[in-house]
């Protein structure tokens, strides 16, 4: 299953379950590390965040996006898969945003890599983020 | 000669629109100037930009059918 890069909507449980689902597939592996990014409830001003609609350029995703796994499979040569699943549109809080899934010979590399991976996403994956309030105000971060 | 130019986060919202073609522009510099004029308040962000889905940060020139993205700082996650 390869779904990268972007979903509309919050990332489903059933989309995370098929990618476990297909764990078992990929025996050269012994190790997968997988990460989930979560919209959280933060208060600002007395306001409590209630979602956060991402928006993203999807063809420099794309090329971001490859470039992220380029760097990872150089560094990390045990890593043998790496997937990114990243949101658009609202996401409310509670729910999951991104998704990094990693798979390698052996755990070292897969938690290594799955830390690196969620860090060059944070600074080279083109995605905004609007903070939508309670009182349906608005910021964006 | 007519460019695309793509409004992305905060920057869609000061300029009221996600994207907006425009005509005869040389450059990269010379199409900033186009849009501060036509959205001064642009001023005070932080943008990156990218042309045809690359990322740079040189004044380069233009020609038509040039995709352009005024893009400010990233905050996936």
């Amino acid at each position: 299953m390869r779904v990268n890069y972007l979903t509309d909507g919050p990332i489903s449980k059933k989309l995370i379950s098929g990618l476990i689902e297909k764990m078992g597939e990929k025996t050269d592996s012994g190790g997968h590390m997988v990460f989930f990014g979560q919209v959280r409830a933060d208060e600002i001003d007395g306001k409590k965040v209630k979602a956060i609609e991402y928006s993203a350029y999807e063809e420099l995703v794309r090329v971001e996006g490859e470039k992220i796994k380029k760097t990872i499979f150089s560094e990390f040569p045990d890593v043998k898969s790496v997937d990114i699943i990243h949101s658009t549109g609202i996401v409310k809080a509670g729910e999951i945003s991104l998704l990094v899934f990693v798979s390698a010979g052996h755990r070292h590399q897969a938690m290594q890599a799955c830390s690196k991976t969620v860090e060059l996403i944070k600074e080279n994956l083109p995605v905004w983020k609007k903070e939508i309030f309670d009182d349906d105000s608005h910021l964006w971060k | 000669m007519e460019v695309k130019v793509l409004f992305f986060g905060v920057l869609a919202e000061v300029s009221g629109t996600s994207f907006k073609h425009y005509n005869n522009v040389k450059s990269i510099g010379d199409l900033k100037l186009r849009i501060q004029d036509e959205f001064p308040e642009i001023v005070h962000y932080n943008f990156r930009i990218s042309l045809n889905s690359e990322l740079t940060d040189n004044d380069l020139m233009l020609k038509s059918g040039d995709e352009v993205a005024l893009m400010p700082p990233f905050a996936g996650g």
